[in-house]
């Protein structure tokens, strides 16, 4: 085929140059971009909770440690901050239905006692794994008051569509009423 | 082919210094954006410090508990037996036919002479052995308490429970002429109010290691249980997952569940 600019050598060279340079700035900007697109939701949205890799032995979670049962649900630390755990498993959250105050710190244990399954509360962007053998710990802080929905959101077997708790957002004085009767919390029947 | 034309990789060609060198700068900054910058953002004290900040971001395992208040106790025993698939399985776990027939001699009264009996007590043969030795081992906990079967198990040891479970779950399960057809709560359960199918793991559709099996058990005894759990006074459902789904059934629902699994025996 005849080509159409000049078949002179060295035109050809920096004709080629030209292009594979065009080529490489547009590949390190769409890097680039992509790097700038993580730092940006990391940093703004937290999109992805932050790595917080922590073991247990779901076999022997009923036995001891801080996922007996009498330690499930919310539990007031010296700092007035609320630690909330939970333990997931076919096919229900333990406990049922979590109470936490609104406008406080809280911090969410959760681990499976068998399968993965997952959990995420509606109307926030709360959402995690939980894997059998590892602690999800997150942090979070609830704006107000009010009830949500909190379904497993990992296929975890034949029950899983069954599997979900309530989460109670109530206010804070509520809570420390609520808080002076017992130990740990939960809005369980 | 061309002797001449200079080596791709080389320091001395351009193009490779260039683009191997942007590469690398581009990994570098890609690292430290992953590594150390956007870990550091975290308002954790684990998250502090170039290698804390590192570490934290590769996954390495360590307590994110820090400063809380102590476990509380269990107020009533609770289950412990670790329930693993393996559990009973091998030379020391495993549990011997033949002693477990002796040693059932003593159950015969109450739950037949092969497994099987009108007493109104749970139907052992066929039962799974992981199952039975779990009800044991609670009974002999204090987790589960029955006026009958706690002092029957007295002096009993572990190897004893073993043997019971293994001679139990080797027995022929009675033969079912057929089973109806499940009703919802067995088939389909409540989704809309936290109740998963009975078959999910109880047999059927799935099963879950320690939940036994429950066609022609007695129906009284099926109804008893699944109030007790329902009302709490049964509480050896490791982390209440029978509670948890016993809590939120009608009577009705408690009824056609016992109903079917008896199949009005």
């Amino acid at each position: 085929m005849a080509q159409t600019f000049s078949a002179d050598s060295h035109d050809t060279a920096a004709l080629s140059q030209r292009i594979e340079k065009r080529w490489a700035l547009l590949m390190v900007s769409i890097i680039g971009l992509l790097v700038a697109v993580m730092i940006f939701t990391g940093l703004h949205w937290a999109m992805m909770p932050p790595s917080r890799v922590e073991t247990i032995d779901p076999s022997t979670l009923h036995l001891s440690g801080e996922f007996v049962e009498s330690n499930l649900g919310s539990a007031v630390e010296a700092d007035g901050s609320v630690t909330v755990r939970v333990i997931g498993q076919q096919y229900s959250f333990t406990p049922q239905c979590l109470v936490v105050p609104a406008k406080t710190p809280i911090r969410f244990r959760v681990t499976s006692a068998d399968v993965i399954h997952g959990m995420l509360i509606t109307g926030t962007n709360i959402n995690s794994m939980v894997e059998p053998g590892y602690i999800s710990t997150f942090k979070t802080e609830f704006k107000q008051a009010g009830d949500h929905l909190m379904p497993c959101h990992e296929y975890c077997g034949a029950g899983h569509e069954a599997m979900w708790a309530n989460v109670k957002v109530v206010d804070k004085d509520a809570f420390s009423k609520m808080a002076v009767n017992t130990r740990r919390l939960t809005c369980d029947l | 082919m061309n002797a001449d034309r200079p080596r791709l990789i080389s320091l001395r060609n351009p193009w490779f210094t260039a683009s191997a060198g942007a590469l690398s700068l581009l990994f570098v900054f890609s690292a430290w954006v992953g590594f150390v910058w956007l870990p550091s953002a975290q308002d954790d004290a684990l998250f502090k410090g170039l290698l804390n900040a590192i570490c934290s971001a590769a996954g390495a395992p360590r307590a994110w508990l820090g400063e809380a208040s102590p476990p509380v106790p269990p107020k009533a025993p609770v289950s412990s037996v670790v329930l693993t698939p393996g559990m009973l399985e091998g030379a020391s776990a495993g549990g011997s036919i033949g002693r477990g027939a002796t040693l059932a001699l003593r159950c015969t009264m109450c739950h037949g002479a092969r497994g099987v009996s009108a007493a109104n007590t749970p139907n052992l043969a066929g039962q799974y052995a992981p199952s039975i030795y779990k009800e044991l081992r609670d009974f002999q906990s204090g987790a589960r308490t029955s006026a009958i079967m706690v002092p029957m198990l007295a002096g009993l040891g572990d190897q004893d429970l073993r043997d019971l479970s293994a001679y139990y779950a080797a027995l022929p399960r009675d033969s079912a002429p057929e089973m109806y057809p499940a009703p919802d709560i067995v088939a389909t359960g409540s989704p809309m109010r936290n109740i998963a199918p009975c078959e999910s793991c109880h047999g059927a559709m799935a099963t879950k290691l320690g939940a036994p099996w429950l066609a022609l058990q007695p129906r009284e005894y099926l109804k008893s249980q699944l109030e007790a759990f329902a009302g709490g006074s049964r509480h050896n459902d490791i982390s209440a997952q029978m509670r948890n789904i016993a809590r939120n059934m009608t009577p009705d629902e408690i009824n056609a569940a016992a109903s079917y699994y008896t199949q009005n025996r």
